[in-house]
């Protein structure tokens, strides 16, 4: 059954890794969407699906990140890709200044909370706090990342960057979900007073996931600003919050490849449903209402963890 | 499994868009969805007019015309990926589109893919400054308008002035320009502040203005927030003259309004085709009631239709569908052609040129009506 | 103080719309603890479909304005109501066993499936109603001008309001919401229907945001299909700021809402307003985690 799964998983990324000898520009530009964005919905997995604070404001701390990176490249000419754990340093600083006194918040208001933050970001940014955002305007000539002296333009060489970037982070958080700190956030999740009182630091916890999960939306926001030249306020409005919460309910809560697959079908059906004109968005409205109704639990939710004792004590038998 | 058959999908879909090459085609990126999607449905019913009317007189050179429509949701990324779609389908040029911020996200990518973009309701400045070579536009820019503003507002004798926006790139960049300006001339600025768009309620921000007691009112935003302020000022007795930019220049703003609360309010917008008496203009009013039974909304979307026509009639004069010979036609030999909202040339940098904007005031029938 | 107190009507005129879809919130949140994130579009649905049965009913000819404006508004609540009803059955009780947070990307779905469905059915310009319905007469109190219609809209909403209260209080119904909202399996051992309660909820709640669809479109005249996006927002914050599950709370909150943000123009900034308000919100979660009239729920052990 494993063996089987890993099968399909390889395909799929081979499949993935040679797309663009087969995709046009346009295509392959979905696919850095989907990327941005399966990305940005596993970081927010971490902090909605893992540790299960309601965090409706996510698109916050990516536009903090996209905007360390926009103004300090624009007036300082750091290249981009070293701005890339600045960025995240940023939005990972301001969710635990922002997060420290609402931690403690039951679901629901915990949500109001976050879209508040998401929105009064956006108001600062439009108003153009301090001066250095640009406003409604936002921020241009941005430059292009450029990796071992190779300029990154085209949209598939955006393609390897991104879905390298995802590669490395599915990578790490696959292993953080089986860590100590990974089952933590599980169990404090599933029953907060019980983790409390097995010894877990409930509130530390869950700061480090939102602090973990900000920190690389701050990335993402790095590299969707070296993507587009321009960001503006309007790229971060509470709508793309909701986009990304939607990605990650829809594929699975605390599942990394429901995750993948709902940055598919969130990203890519609109994109399918073009021929459909207006009435697109309809049809995609009406597809995620069945979607939850026949899979109540997300596309594809996490497999129960399963520790192999058999396997373990088979192997100190033979020892 | 399921993400094969998205790939799969997706491959179809692909296939499906074979090219016809004994056709020209021409995009249209327009927000057929988003908020707002009644400028880009309309843009759309006037660009496929147009098309129509062109082959049915036999096309241009013997060739018909195609046009690929693409939604821009009035969204940047939205923009981004439909640009992307429209500049892999071997057009021509690409018409469109209405937000500064949208077109913006567009620009490049067009330009890398050397495909000329004519945008129809960008009229943020910066733009037309980076140099790119295929980008054109049939609508004026802010700066032209906040000259004109400025220069209503001094005619008119107003002492001391509030000015009103809505935050968005357009109406940030016309308010801050027109402002830039009376300071200069010593006029006195009492209010300067942003309302919140597509709310219903201004009837604190309109309180707040009325205690600073301004001569004169210029709201820089769009039609239906100027509606609603026009209606809500007469609900409170207030009868200050309000200016507006060319973003009201719509009739649902009388709709709204009502009648009696519009009356009065002037704007500055390039003429529409109902004002002039040329013959294309005319011609166009009619086939639109007839296509469509309504008038058509705003200028900007009658400005997309002149974008076709331009394009057009390069390719017509120029006998090829080359970038460069129809951008090099167009901003050196296109002179004075007779466009829908008035005679059309540009300059070097794809602006058009001349002085295009007029004052209209609401007469008490509720009227348009152009100013001398 | 002049200026002080218009704007303190100012507030209160929108807060009272507000309060009005806060309460359709707070009652399906209540009971199903779902945050119902289609309800501002039922709202919009309220406003659209008034617009078409005074159009096409020519109700004008026969009843005064108030006459007219009630039999709309009864209209337009039972439709409202009805497909309020239908969204229940279709796209939640199906979710209704599972992980709540499920039954939230359902409404999300929903919301943009009415938003669309409203721009593909009505077009995507803004309508208008007409303008002579109501009379257009301002009171004159303390040297303000206060439009009649602004102090009525406010009384319908209140009048709603403590109408809905008494009959969550004293009727029998009413009882039996109020059982399902605190323990559903209890209340069905206690013989109550939770079907068909959760369905009087999924009728009340969507009403009385269609009858704010239609005070909206009545009073302001413009509509637009994606008003309900903002509307319910606001309204979503209200409830919380109140304290959700709370119909004073729903009340207190929107007023309280309505409020701080024409204060917050008024004497901050007009571009910082919904900035402002979502700070005073923070800070009154921070130091009342349960907004202002939320109960302090224990941690179940």
């Amino acid at each position: 059954m494993k063996d089987k799964r890993l099968v399909i998983y390889a395909v799929i990324s081979v499949v993935l890794l040679l797309s663009p000898l087969f995709l046009n520009a346009y295509w392959v530009d979905v696919l850095n969407n989907v990327g941005l964005y399966t990305i940005l919905a596993l970081s927010l997995n971490i902090i909605l699906g893992h540790a299960g604070l309601f965090h409706m404001g996510h698109a916050a701390f990516y536009a903090l990140g996209a905007y360390t990176t926009a103004i300090i490249n624009t007036t300082y000419h750091i290249p981009i890709l070293w701005l890339l754990p600045v960025s995240g340093l940023v939005a990972g600083l301001a969710a635990l200044v922002v997060a420290r006194p609402i931690i403690h918040l039951r679901g629901d208001y915990l949500l109001i909370v976050t879209i508040g933050f998401v929105e009064i970001v956006r108001i600062a940014l439009v108003n153009n706090v301090f001066g250095i955002t640009g406003g409604s305007n936002g921020i241009f000539g941005i430059n292009r990342p450029i990796l071992f002296g190779w300029k990154i333009n085209k949209p598939w060489e955006f393609f390897y960057l991104i879905w390298g970037f995802a590669a490395v982070t599915i990578f790490l958080f696959n292993r953080l979900e089986n860590s100590r700190f990974g089952r933590a956030l599980n169990f404090l999740r599933e029953d907060d007073v019980a983790a409390e009182g097995s010894g877990i630091n409930t509130a530390h916890y869950k700061l480090i996931a939102f602090v973990i999960g900000a920190f690389w939306a701050g990335m993402v926001g790095n590299i969707f600003a070296a993507k587009m030249t321009i960001i503006a306020p309007e790229s971060f409005n509470f709508w793309e919050s909701v986009v990304l919460f939607m990605i990650v309910l829809l594929g699975g809560r605390g599942s990394i490849r429901g995750v993948i697959l709902g940055a598919f079908l969130v990203l890519g059906l609109p994109e399918i449903f073009r021929q459909f004109a207006t009435a697109r968005m309809l049809i995609f409205g009406a597809f995620m209402v069945a979607m939850m109704i026949f899979r109540t639990e997300g596309i594809l939710p996490p497999l129960p963890r399963k520790y192999p004792i058999a396997k373990m004590l088979g192997r100190e038998g033979s020892a | 499994m399921k993400k094969i058959l998205f790939l799969a999908l997706a491959l179809c879909l692909m296939a499906g868009t074979a090219v016809a090459a004994d056709t020209i085609k021409i995009g249209l990126m327009a927000p057929l969805t988003g908020a707002w999607a009644s400028e880009g449905q309309d843009m759309q019913q006037i660009v496929e007019l147009l098309a129509d009317e062109i082959n049915m007189a036999g096309g241009i050179n013997g060739q018909k015309i195609e046009i690929v429509t693409e939604d821009d949701g009035g969204d940047p990324r939205t923009a981004a990926l439909a640009a992307q779609r429209l500049s892999t389908q071997g057009l021509v040029a690409v018409i469109g589109t209405y937000g500064s911020a949208v077109t913006e996200a567009s620009q490049g990518i067009y330009d890398e893919a050397g495909l000329i973009q004519v945008a129809n309701g960008s009229t943020a400045i910066r733009l037309s400054e980076k140099g790119l070579n295929y980008f054109m536009r049939t609508c004026p820019r802010d700066d032209e308008q906040g000259l004109v503003a400025y220069k209503a507002l001094k005619n008119g004798g107003y002492k001391s002035i509030a000015i009103l926006h809505d935050n968005s790139s357009y109406a940030k960049g016309l308010a801050d320009e027109a402002k830039t300006l009376l300071e200069k001339d010593g006029a006195n600025i009492v209010f300067y502040d942003a309302l919140t768009p597509k709310e219903n309620d201004y009837s604190a921000i309109l309180t707040k203005m009325k205690a600073a007691n301004p001569d004169v009112v210029f709201f820089t935003g769009y039609y239906g927030e100027a509606g609603l302020l026009l209606r809500q000022k007469m609900e409170m007795n207030w009868n200050v003259p309000f200016l507006g930019g060319d973003a009201t220049n719509n009739p649902d703003l009388v709709k709204i309004a009502g009648k009696e609360a519009a009356a009065g309010f002037m704007f500055l917008s390039p003429p529409v085709p109902q004002d002039l008496n040329s013959k294309e203009a005319m011609a166009f009013m009619t086939a639109y009631k007839k296509k469509y039974n309504a008038e058509p909304g705003s200028v900007w979307a009658v400005l997309s239709g002149d974008g076709l026509r331009v394009v057009a009639e390069a390719i017509k004069a120029t006998g090829s569908t080359d970038q460069d010979k129809l951008v090099a036609y167009m901003k050196n030999d296109l002179d004075n052609f007779p466009g829908l909202t008035g005679q059309i040339s540009f300059n070097d940098k794809g602006d058009r040129v001349g002085d295009l904007y007029r004052v209209y005031k609401v007469s008490a029938d509720g009227k348009f009506m152009l100013q001398p | 103080m002049e200026l002080f107190i218009q704007q303190l009507t100012n507030g209160l005129a929108v807060g009272g719309i507000y309060a009005l879809i806060a309460l359709g919130y707070t009652m399906v949140y209540g009971v199903l603890k779902l945050i119902n994130f289609a309800h501002g579009d039922l709202f919009t649905i309220g406003a659209y479909l008034g617009l078409t049965l005074l159009t096409t009913l020519g109700l004008t000819n026969y009843l005064g304005p108030f006459g007219v404006v009630i039999v709309l508004a009864l209209m337009v609540m039972g439709l409202v109501a009805i497909v309020g009803a239908a969204l229940e059955r279709v796209a939640y009780r199906p979710l209704r066993q599972s992980h709540r947070l499920s039954a939230v990307v359902s409404a999300l779905g929903a919301s943009i499936f009415f938003q669309n469905a409203v721009m593909l059915i009505y077009g995507a310009r803004y309508k208008v109603y007409p303008h002579d319905i109501l009379p257009r007469t301002a009171i004159h109190i303390f040297g303000l001008d206060i439009p009649l219609i602004r102090l009525l809209m406010l009384l319908t909403s209140i009048v709603m309001m403590i109408g809905l209260y008494l009959f969550i209080q004293r009727t029998k119904i009413g009882t039996a919401i109020r059982a399902a909202a605190i323990d559903q399996g209890a209340a069905k051992l206690m013989g109550i229907n939770v079907d068909r309660v959760i369905m009087i909820v999924f009728l009340i709640g969507p009403a009385l945001g269609g009858a704010a669809g239609l005070m909206v479109g009545l009073y302001y005249g413009q509509i637009n299909f994606t008003m309900g996006w903002l509307y319910g927002l606001k309204a979503f914050t209200a409830a919380i700021l109140g304290g959700i599950g709370n119909i004073p709370g729903a009340m207190v909150g929107g007023l309280l809402l309505g409020v701080i943000e024409a204060m917050g123009a008024a004497y901050i900034s007009i571009a910082w307003k919904d900035a402002i308000a979502f700070c005073v919100l923070i800070i009154i979660l921070i130091v009342r985690p349960t907004g202002l009239l939320g109960e302090r729920v224990a941690e179940k052990i």
